[in-house]
């Protein structure tokens, strides 16, 4: 149980109360180890949000457990569930959400001063992973000024930026062409298996699922996994 | 304070638009403030200036100096009494004088007083007068711009009486005249029927508690007391002058609240998708809110200095032109209500920035 990135036991999620209370999420286990990177895939409505949500801290569930490493983190405080995000889980949005003020090294040196983290280590941090993700030459300019592809690169470069245990990924290539949206994740689990952390990416591209290592299902709020992924 | 300024920088143009709009209205407000002060003193700064807590007059005058009159009984009444408080009469005569020689004419206030009392002006130029020398008297050195110098001989229109200016004072005015000193003995002259021998005032200043102050009025007959603030209000004039520009400040305050609350709260509702992407990559709502904060305090500070020193260049370049009066701790307050005034103009953004959910920021392709 320690090597494992993030443990769901039994997590459903209902919404609203009594009578009209609505089962979103039934009865959901499931067991991320360090290194793997998963799709979930599924209808629209299937409750993949709400999966993203609980599995992100954003949402406490209605019934269920769950672990992060060894922390239980089924429901904290809301600072401290603020806490875990920033410092445990990273998060990459659909068309990237940059903030539009800041130039791509601001955007990732913000995840460190949220952190409560000075100095000259966490621009060190920076400058690396824009290189990793080449993105050194585009370093001082702001979003609006990247093309899709650059700005879903900053994206996941802010999400590591304060290595996090675990990613998640909210359909991050919904705006890009495939031949980019393919680059993208590419990077996104390159950089889990050389960190050997986790990754979640909620995706209706399944072209991209060749690049993951468990595709797992969710149709009206049950959980199915395929161990092998399929090519289609 | 990282957001906050880059945001500042970035959106420049609409924070400078914003900025001018906040330092046009603050250099207003100032600037009324200041004209407000100014014409106070120039309307009554004898008044403002007076070394006396209460103002004893005639009953049913209405706190108006110029309808009390006082019968030299009253007076020896308010001063026999017990507890020696310090009292001293005063009589106030608005009139007309000229120069001698001169056609030109000039409103003037004659204050007949006690010259080794309390009452006493403070003499810039010349000599202070005494209580027996009925030819002398001592004008506000406003009346120097009119031509006046000292040794002139001014005439009272209406009743012939001259007299020699022997001194100049400051500050000296009442209801926007230029308030001239005589002993009582030249107060005589000014009186409608100068062969009738009792003396007439029309105010005793007194010094005391308001517990002595109760007792003195209950004692004495035909009298009422008023503090030196009812009897700036009582000046003709005065109470509609100053209404009408604290009125003006007010409403300027309260546009400032809602042109800063209308601004940041239509940015806020921009960005408040952004919001909730800081809030979801783990920004704590004090984090946003010190942001915000600080974008407010930032704008408004710079915006109030700008106008502070707009406000005090056009006071140089108007001086002497328009009445206007503004101490630094005046300018200190306005400065203090206009931060909590802009600060209030922020609540409504605060409200939505803490209500914004993180996990709008899932599922949402803005």
């Amino acid at each position: 149980m320690t090597s494992s990135k993030l443990l769901m036991d039994q997590v459903s999620k209902e919404f609203g109360d009594g009578e009209t209370s609505a089962k979103v999420l039934d009865n959901i286990s499931l067991d991320i180890k360090g290194g793997e990177f998963v799709a979930v895939v599924g209808p629209s409505g299937s409750g993949k949000s709400t999966f993203l949500s609980i599995a992100g801290a954003l949402l406490s569930p209605t019934r269920g457990r769950i672990w992060m490493g060894d922390q239980e983190v089924t429901r904290l405080p809301a600072k401290q569930m603020n806490q875990l995000r920033l410092r445990h889980i990273g998060f990459v949005f659909q068309s990237s959400n940059l903030i539009p003020y800041l130039t791509v090294r601001d955007q990732l040196l913000l995840m460190a001063k949220l952190a409560n983290q000075h100095g000259q280590e966490p621009q060190r941090r920076a400058d690396d992973l824009l290189h990793r993700l080449g993105l050194s030459h585009r370093k001082s300019r702001h979003p609006e000024s990247l093309s899709g592809g650059e700005r879903q690169r900053v994206a996941i470069a802010r999400a590591w930026m304060n290595d996090p245990e675990l990613i998640l990924a909210d359909e991050p290539t919904a705006s890009l062409d495939s031949e980019r949206g393919r680059t993208v994740v590419q990077m996104l689990a390159d950089e889990v298996k050389l960190r050997r952390k986790a990754a979640i990416m909620v995706t209706h591209d399944k072209r991209m699922l060749d690049l993951c290592d468990r595709v797992v299902y969710i149709e009206d709020g049950k959980l199915s996994e395929r161990t092998q992924p399929i090519v289609l | 304070m990282f957001l906050a300024l880059r945001e500042l920088q970035h959106a420049k143009l609409r924070y400078l638009l914003i900025g001018f709009i906040m330092v046009l209205i603050a250099w207003l407000v100032l600037f009324v403030t200041g004209l407000a002060q100014g014409l106070s003193s120039d309307n009554a700064s004898s008044i403002q200036n007076m070394k006396a807590d209460y103002l004893v007059l005639q009953e049913e005058s209405d706190h108006r100096i110029n309808r009390s009159v006082l019968t030299g009984e009253i007076w020896n009444e308010v001063q026999s009494r017990p507890g020696g408080n310090p009292a001293t009469p005063l009589g106030v005569h608005m009139n007309t004088l000229t120069k001698e020689g001169s056609a030109a004419k000039f409103d003037v206030a004659f204050f007949a007083i006690d010259v080794e009392s309390m009452l006493a002006p403070r003499v810039v130029e010349g000599t202070m007068i005494s209580n027996t020398d009925a030819d002398l008297v001592m004008a506000d050195r406003s009346l120097k711009e009119d031509g006046y110098r000292l040794g002139d001989r001014i005439v009272d229109q209406a009743t012939g009486a001259t007299f020699t200016i022997a001194a100049f004072t400051e500050g000296q005015s009442f209801s926007h005249a230029p308030v001239i000193h005589m002993n009582f003995e030249g107060w005589k002259a000014l009186q409608p029927n100068p062969a009738k021998p009792a003396p007439i005032y029309n105010a005793i200043a007194w010094n005391g508690t308001p517990e002595q102050k109760e007792a003195l009025v209950r004692d004495v007959s035909g009298i009422e007391m008023i503090t030196k603030e009812e009897a700036l209000q009582g000046i003709p004039g005065f109470q509609e002058e100053q209404g009408s520009l604290t009125m003006m400040i007010v409403f300027l305050f309260v546009i400032a609240a809602f042109v800063l609350a209308v601004f940041f709260y239509v940015m806020t509702i921009q960005k408040i998708n952004q919001f909730g992407v800081l809030k979801a990559i783990g920004a704590g709502t004090g984090y946003l809110v010190r942001s915000l904060i600080f974008q407010v305090l930032t704008l408004t500070i710079v915006s109030l200095a700008i106008s502070i020193g707009l406000t005090y260049g056009v006071s140089l370049l108007l001086s002497g032109i328009v009445p206007f009066s503004l101490t630094p701790s005046v300018v200190l307050l306005c400065s203090l209500l206009f931060l909590a005034v802009s600060l209030m103009g922020s609540l409504l953004s605060l409200y939505r920035v803490i209500k914004i959910d993180a996990i709008e920021a899932i599922g949402r392709a803005a």
